[in-house]
């Protein structure tokens, strides 16, 4: 296990080696400048020309990736071409919203998908089920940012239960943290918890059918022990391979469900960055999403092995 | 030579003319109220402010420093910075942290309240005050400073500014941005757009704030107007989506909020319990014809073309189709209640098809042509109507997307023969030159020679400071530019402020003119 984590974290350096070459050659072939946004619409041409100076803008495409580069490797990512806002200290100071918001979505997601999935694999065919895979359906074609709105305006503007907008710290107050990501969150989370349950469904009909099952069922054990100890942890072994993928989707989601509630995450940081062409910013943000999917699919991998030794690595 | 010399008149609170009686019942109790509360418990309590008042803003900020400040943004600055004037509630330039002026020719000379001190404990006095509008010249970014020459301490309390050319909007200029006061240390911090030292009545608390989210405001202990700290707390919270910040304003985790003319505000206009306020000021959109004297498309050349153009646009219905309903049509770039606003030109371009299309018989091009228009986003609808409007004259307007942010630039380069941008009907008429009328205007990038007519005008509008004296010069102008039609106005978007009825009931809430903040100076909390 100790080598497959290594293996992984070795893989991580040219892969971020590859994202940054290619973002940062994207992000030079955008038509629009962030020069003109900074002058403001005043500007002269001698303003332009100095301010492209300053950011080093004047300087070929490659000269201008080896600096960051050879900051980057000592953990410097650079300023906001806007102002002096380090992009490390900004990437930082966002990024726990939106693992927090993330990973209460993934809760949710796990709760409900699962509780669906084994509710419609005990009786298939019944309403149960029935009911359960239409709430999949209707969970997996809602889009998260109009399931937010509603959200909004029922619990938020109408029964006043939880804030519209905004996120307090967890550290500033745990239960106003709650009731700030709980929404936000049911919104990102629906989506996935639909996919899982339909995974959950489908692989736990399948294990509820085999000999183990039946010979455990024989022996005497109770139905709870059987489904919880015996089905689900088997069935669980590929729910855990899509709940990877949900997580980097709840990732990505997170960015738009951030507008909705007007969440200061990764996400409005990177609309923010992407509207004003901060190419250091840009540059930061992607690199840090790209190595929080790699870990998160190092974690399914690991927690893969625990459910399932023959997955094991040798 | 002019002189003023006058101590900044009590604030008023500008409202619709229905409110006014009301207000009027409001602010006497309040008066009252006041009054019984200072007999009653002393000024100390009132001197450090009680009570929270959230306010959200549509832009996110970039930079606390307002030298550097190239658009919106200015309600995160307010709290710390003071400017030297300040607009009054009818638009005039009165003195803050200045006390007078006098304006001979190319010499400005300022004098500056004494006793103020920096949050931070720094005298503010003169030789700052000289530093300040010479790092504005400097760094070049306000406009407003562009016709400064230097600017130098005669005496601890007397601030010589040296302008390039007459300018008799640099008063004016001093009340926004150009006008704002910077400690010392501030302007030497290298992070001065994360760490703004003014002298206003709050402080920035960067401990308590969340970059990217809120700014929190605390009283400035050192103000120099004590009694004018009304608030415990202020905060600026950053909600770019507009939704959101309606919601903010609908569940009350905001007091007020700036709109632009779009769904979300015709929705406050609408809701019980909110109120839509329309400041004074705000953005007139109007077409440019650049290439005015038909380099690449001979059409625009003719006036009878550009006259068919103005006679073609419904503005009511643009007005109300894609902005909502709270635009109203335009004539002329100022607005109505500014000093330079000339009645005589409303309905000077009323729509009129048959009119139009007899402009464009009675031209050189009958059966009409076409031409790029470059557009942005924002702009998408207002330009695709515009199209329409064209279209039944026999002209073809190719809508041709560009970059957000890139508008103003494309606008100054000779890739489109017309243009389409929004005005701030608050701005000095001087600018209308600056930027459209003269050759080598920042918006005239073919170069075309104004004509005499017009060009005698806005020279003759810098000769005086006296908008008295102004203010027919500049009537005439704008006769004269909607005689030339190659600025084609279509409406006027007053300023929006969102609010609850809550902050529409508070006396103390005043709306700066012009601009999409309210005044700190004084404000209290709605509860």
């Amino acid at each position: 296990m100790l080598r497959l984590i290594l293996q992984r974290l070795l893989a991580l350096v040219p892969l971020l080696f590859i994202v940054s070459v290619l973002t940062f050659s994207f992000t030079s072939l955008l038509p629009s400048d962030p020069v003109d946004l900074i002058i403001g619409d005043n500007g002269t041409q001698e303003q332009y020309e100095l301010v492209r100076e300053r950011l080093g803008m004047n300087q070929p495409v490659v000269v201008r990736y080896f600096q960051w580069l050879g900051k980057a490797v000592q953990g410097d990512l650079g300023t906001s071409f806007f102002n002096s806002v380090s992009v490390m200290g900004a990437v930082m100071q966002r990024l726990p919203v939106t693992l927090s918001l993330t990973a209460m979505s993934a809760l949710i997601a796990i709760l409900i998908g699962v509780a669906a999935g084994v509710a419609a694999a005990l009786r298939p065919q019944s309403w149960v089920d029935r009911f359960a895979t239409l709430g999949a359906t209707f969970g997996q074609a809602v889009p998260n940012f109009w399931f937010g709105l509603i959200l909004v305006a029922i619990f938020a503007v109408n029964l006043r239960w939880f804030p519209a907008t905004g996120f307090t710290p967890i550290t500033q107050s745990p239960w106003e943290w709650l009731r700030s990501v709980i929404l936000p969150s049911i919104a990102l989370g629906t989506a996935s918890s639909a996919a899982i349950a339909r995974q959950v469904r489908s692989a736990m009909v399948g294990v509820l059918q085999q000999d183990y099952i039946r010979a455990a069922r024989a022996q005497g054990l109770s139905a709870r022990r059987v489904i919880f100890k015996h089905a689900l942890t088997n069935a669980m072994v590929p729910v855990v391979a899509v709940l990877s993928f949900q997580i980097t989707v709840l990732l990505g989601g997170a960015l738009i469900v951030e507008q909705v509630f007007a969440i200061n995450g990764l996400g409005t940081l990177a609309i923010g960055a992407v509207r004003q062409q901060d190419i250091p910013m840009l540059q930061g943000l992607v690199l840090v999403m790209v190595g929080l999917v790699v870990v998160v699919q190092l974690a399914t991998d690991v927690v893969y092995g625990l459910l399932n030794p023959k997955a094991r690595p040798s | 030579m002019w002189e003023v010399q006058a101590p900044a008149p009590p604030v008023r609170r500008i409202q619709d003319q229905a409110g006014r009686a009301e207000m009027k019942k409001w602010i006497t109790t309040l008066a009252a109220s006041v009054a019984l509360a200072l007999g009653l418990a002393g000024t100390s309590a009132w001197a450090q402010g009680s009570g929270t008042f959230r306010y959200a803003e549509q832009v996110k900020l970039i930079t606390m420093d307002p030298q550097q400040q190239s658009g919106s943004g200015v309600p995160f600055l307010r709290p710390v910075y003071e400017t030297l004037f300040e607009k009054s509630p009818d638009g005039k330039p009165v003195p803050l942290l200045a006390t007078g002026y006098k304006v001979d020719g190319l010499d400005v000379t300022i004098t500056l309240r004494q006793g103020v001190t920096f949050s931070n404990g720094e005298p503010f006095n003169a030789e700052v005050a000289a530093a300040n509008i010479n790092r504005g010249v400097k760094l070049a970014i306000i406009e407003g400073l562009k016709t400064v020459a230097s600017a130098e301490a005669v005496d601890a309390s007397t601030l010589h500014i040296k302008l390039k050319e007459p300018d008799p909007a640099i008063i004016d200029s001093l009340c926004y941005t150009g006008g704002m006061m910077l400690a010392p240390a501030a302007m030497a911090d290298p992070a001065i757009d994360r760490n703004p030292i003014g002298t206003g009545p709050y402080v920035y608390d960067k401990a308590q704030s969340r970059e990217g989210e809120v700014r929190i405001y605390t009283p400035n202990p050192t103000y120099w107007d004590k009694d004018k700290i009304g608030l415990a707390r202020y905060e600026v919270w950053e909600l770019p989506d507009d939704t959101a910040r309606l919601n903010a304003l609908k569940t009350g985790q905001i007091d007020a909020g700036n709109w632009l003319a779009n769904p979300q505000s015709a929705i406050i206009d609408r809701t019980p319990g909110l109120k839509l306020i329309r400041g004074t000021g705000g953005l007139n959109y109007h077409v440019i014809i650049s290439d005015r004297e038909g380099t690449v498309v001979p059409a625009f050349a003719d006036i009878n073309v550009r006259k068919a153009m103005a006679h073609a646009i419904d503005r009511e219905a643009f007005g109300k189709a894609v902005q909502f309903g709270l635009a109203e049509k335009s004539f002329q770039p100022y607005g109505k209640g500014d000093w330079a606003y000339d009645p005589a030109l409303e309905g000077v371009y009323e729509f009129n098809l048959d009119k139009a299309r007899e402009y464009m018989a009675k031209s050189k091009f009958p059966n009409g042509f076409s031409f790029d228009m470059p557009s942005i986003p924002i702009y998408q609808s207002r330009l695709e109507a515009l199209a329409g409007f064209f279209k039944e004259i026999g002209i073809t307007m190719n809508i041709v997307p560009q970059e957000p942010g890139t508008l103003a630039r494309v606008s100054r380069t000779t890739n489109f023969p017309a243009t389409n941008l929004v005005w701030a009907t608050n701005t000095d008429p001087k600018f209308l030159a600056l930027r459209y009328i003269y050759k080598d205007a920042a918006y005239n990038p073919f170069k075309a020679t104004p004509s005499e007519e017009l060009l005698s005008l806005a020279k003759q509008g810098l000769e005086s400071v006296d908008i008295g004296v102004r203010a027919p010069i500049y009537k005439k102008m704008a006769a004269e530019l909607a005689d030339e039609a190659f600025l084609i106005f279509v409406t006027n978007t007053p300023i929006l402020i969102g609010v609850s009825d809550k902050t529409a009931n508070n006396p103390t809430v005043v709306y700066r003119f012009g601009e999409d903040s309210i005044n700190l100076r004084g404000l209290k909390a709605n509860d």
